[in-house]
């Protein structure tokens, strides 16, 4: 499929899905808000497939990323600096996480690789959801922060800004990735030593993909933080908000610019089915779902013949090392 | 061949994924024949061993209104059976927003039955507000509960003033006199709450505590808490924490020969996994609960023998949580409809006679508390202690470790 008409396939599909909530009624149907969700997946997704699929850094924090956008929010509603649903609050939920991206990842990128990377960024997550258990009056403790719920009227802004963020995410990791800036970044992902060797800047250019990466994430918390009204260290800081992103990724196709969209979409359809048609044993339906695709579809949707005609024509298969997940070295 | 597959096999995922929300979509345009309540229980995760005591008791409370036909709803001029939905939070405060979300948009429901705990029922109580559905609550701290000011929520739960009663009480009871009580509270929302009831009981009843520390979740190793225990010479011990976290810490006194008089444990050692983990070391320990088969209330023994001929083990929960079904139902008949701000309006300033948990009278804040319970466990049972009922144990000294 040629360039153009994959962008005017991608704008066709966002068009539809904008219509959505003309169609159905956006206050009762759960269709919309399942929608909502796989937004939000989407941009999660996007934002670990930037920093791992297109960069080879496999990081296990993004739930950190996640948590601390929604407290920027919460915190900043608390002390009336921030409004609800505010632009520049959402814009500032995703700067903080990038600095703090910056500052973590120098050291982190600098000293760690591979495992011990993924490790580190895990620890990440830990500390700071520690350090807001334990921050007193400003963060509301293991309580958390409750912002006030009678903000809400509609649906409607949640799932148009959703629908935004996946929008974006898609187009900032498209755009990178088809930029020169994109070439640095595979060629760190496929050969650092050759990449630095050719006056590729390998830490820049990792310490780059994981600040976006944190910028987007701090974006969807903000979102989430916003729509629960309810902001919980163990919630906002929990592992789930890595691992979902990591498994859609790997079930779409990692280091491909349509596999997260793909994997997020199916995967928040077939967990969604699960718990209405299987809701005592949904959580070992989900699992042996992911242990198949883990052995049978490594490379991920995508990568699959008839994907592979419509998105990527040609034949290609994971970029990145699937150890992690799979104990086996590519 | 293999891609061919699995490309038809999704396919196929899809369709019936689309046909099967489309099939709950249309729940609702159908004629009205049965009252749909929905809850959000943790069928898994680290509340489903409590919470499958809160999905059995439901059950029973909608089983035996269905018995007798249904309620009565006078706005559509007839008895309607009641459906009860259950969906799966996962025992986490998101995923129980989510399952609200789903029970109102997707299984349509028409009122919330509640969660489980202070973290899982706030966030699905804000949801609830976001929809104006009315959420019948329990198990959240009403303190917590009152605080946010919700509309479209009630709340039956531990009457806060008097909590303190059921461990100072029983602390002053005992044959042998305790002078060093301490408190060990885990770092949550509920632990927090209820620590700082404790600490101004401590105060009421004349006592100092010696120790008075938060703990961490999921902490592995205790022995930094037992040797401060120790060093302040503390002989009652009030511990607040999950079961895993409670036995485990309670191994770790045996190991370091740690003994008190008195060790009472909140939400860890009131379930019959504690006693099954335990073994012999569960006998002494003290347990909180909700309910009693022995209280003197209309059903309350029949529920309890249903219980134990069902699951072989005794239960000091289900009967709060069979009471919070009774009063809903009996909201419902009272409000003659099924929509939100009516049964609200039931419960709110109601009273609700003849529960298990006794007859049950909402403030005009829509709140309602009750006496939680003390128990000791004695021979592989929860022998009910507190309030003092006539036919109560007398709760028995612990022994040191090393004497039993």
């Amino acid at each position: 499929m040629k360039r153009k008409t994959r962008i005017g396939l991608l704008i066709l599909v966002t068009a539809l899905f904008a219509a959505v909530p003309l169609i159905l009624d956006s206050e009762n149907s759960y269709y919309v808000y399942f929608l909502f969700m796989a937004f939000t997946y989407i941009a999660l997704s996007q934002s670990w497939n930037l920093v791992a699929g297109y960069t080879g850094q496999i990081s296990l924090g993004l739930h950190a990323f996640f948590g601390l956008g929604a407290y920027v929010i919460a915190i900043g509603w608390g002390k009336e600096i921030i409004g609800f649903l505010d632009p520049l609050g959402m814009v500032l939920s995703g700067l903080i996480p990038a600095i703090l991206a910056v500052a973590i990842g120098i050291p982190l990128l600098s000293k760690l690789r591979g495992d011990y990377f993924a490790l580190g960024t895990l620890g990440l997550g830990e500390i700071l959801r520690l350090i807001f258990i334990q921050g007193g009056a400003l963060t509301g403790g293991s309580a958390g922060l409750m912002l006030p719920s009678s903000s809400y009227t509609s649906m409607l802004p949640y799932y148009f800004i959703a629908l935004f963020l996946a929008v974006f995410a898609t187009a900032v990791t498209y755009l990178m990735v088809k930029s020169s800036l994109g070439w640095a970044l595979i060629s760190v992902r496929d050969d650092e030593t050759a990449a630095a060797a050719n006056g590729v800047n390998v830490l820049k250019y990792k310490v780059l993909a994981f600040t976006v990466g944190a910028f987007m994430a701090g974006l969807c918390g903000s979102l989430q933080a916003y729509y629960l009204f309810h902001v919980h260290p163990q919630n906002f800081f929990g592992l789930n908000w890595t691992l979902y992103p990591i498994l859609m990724c790997v079930m779409g196709g990692v280091g491909s610019t349509i596999g997260p969209v793909i994997g997020a979409v199916f995967l928040s359809a077939v967990f969604e089915l699960a718990k209405i048609l299987l809701p005592e044993i949904h959580p070992i339906f989900s699992g042996v779902l992911i242990v198949l695709t883990i052995i049978f579809l490594p490379d991920g949707l995508v990568r699959l013949r008839w994907f592979r005609n419509i998105f990527e024509g040609r034949k290609t298969e994971s970029p990145i090392n699937l150890k992690l997940f799979t104990g086996k070295e590519k | 061949m293999m891609e061919k597959k699995i490309c038809i096999w999704s396919g196929v995922f899809f369709l019936i994924m689309v046909l099967s929300l489309a099939g709950f979509s249309t729940v609702s345009a159908k004629e009205k024949n049965e009252i749909l309540i929905g809850t959000h229980l943790s069928l898994s995760g680290g509340l489903a061993m409590a919470a499958s005591e809160q999905a059995w008791a439901y059950e029973q409370a909608t089983a035996s209104i269905n018995k007798k036909g249904g309620i009565f709803v006078k706005e559509l001029g007839k008895k309607l059976p009641v459906k009860l939905i259950v969906v799966d939070d996962e025992s986490d405060p998101g995923k129980a927003a989510a399952a609200v979300e789903k029970l109102i948009k997707l299984q349509k429901v028409d009122l919330i039955l509640s969660g489980h705990s202070t973290p899982l029922t706030i966030p699905s109580m804000v949801t609830s507000e976001k929809y104006k559905k009315y959420y019948h609550g329990t198990t959240c701290l009403i303190p917590v509960w009152a605080g946010q000011k919700f509309k479209w929520s009630t709340m039956f739960f531990i009457d806060m003033p008097t909590f303190p009663d059921a461990a100072y009480n029983v602390i002053k009871s005992l044959p042998e006199k305790v002078t060093r009580p301490a408190m060990l509270m885990e770092d949550t929302m509920d632990g927090r709450g209820l620590g700082g009831v404790l600490r101004g009981g401590a105060e009421a009843f004349g006592y100092k505590l010696a120790v008075d520390e938060p703990w961490a979740v999921g902490a592995k190793d205790y022995s930094s808490q037992i040797l401060k225990l120790k060093a302040n010479r503390v002989d009652a011990l009030l511990v607040f924490g999950s079961p895993e976290d409670t036995v485990t810490f309670i191994r770790q006194m045996k190991e370091s020969d740690f003994s008190v008089k008195y060790l009472h444990g909140y939400k860890g050692t009131w379930t019959a996994e504690f006693k099954d983990a335990m073994g012999k070391e569960a006998q002494y320990v003290m347990c909180d609960g909700f309910w009693s088969e022995t209280y003197p209330y209309p059903g309350a023994k029949e529920l309890g023998a249903q219980y134990t001929k069902e699951f072989k083990k005794q239960s000091v929960s289900i009967g709060a949580f069979y009471a919070t079904a009774q009063i809903l139902y009996q909201a419902i008949e009272r409000a003659g409809s099924l929509d939100s701000a009516k049964v609200r309006d039931a419960v709110i300033g109601g009273e609700f006679k003849g529960t298990v948990m006794g007859d049950v009278k909402y403030g005009p804040d829509g709140s309602a508390g009750f006496q939680v319970g003390t128990f000791q466990w004695w021979d592989g049972k929860q022998q009910q202690v507190y309030p003092f009922l006539d036919g109560s144990w007398q709760t028995k000294v612990m022994p040191p470790w090393n004497k039993r």
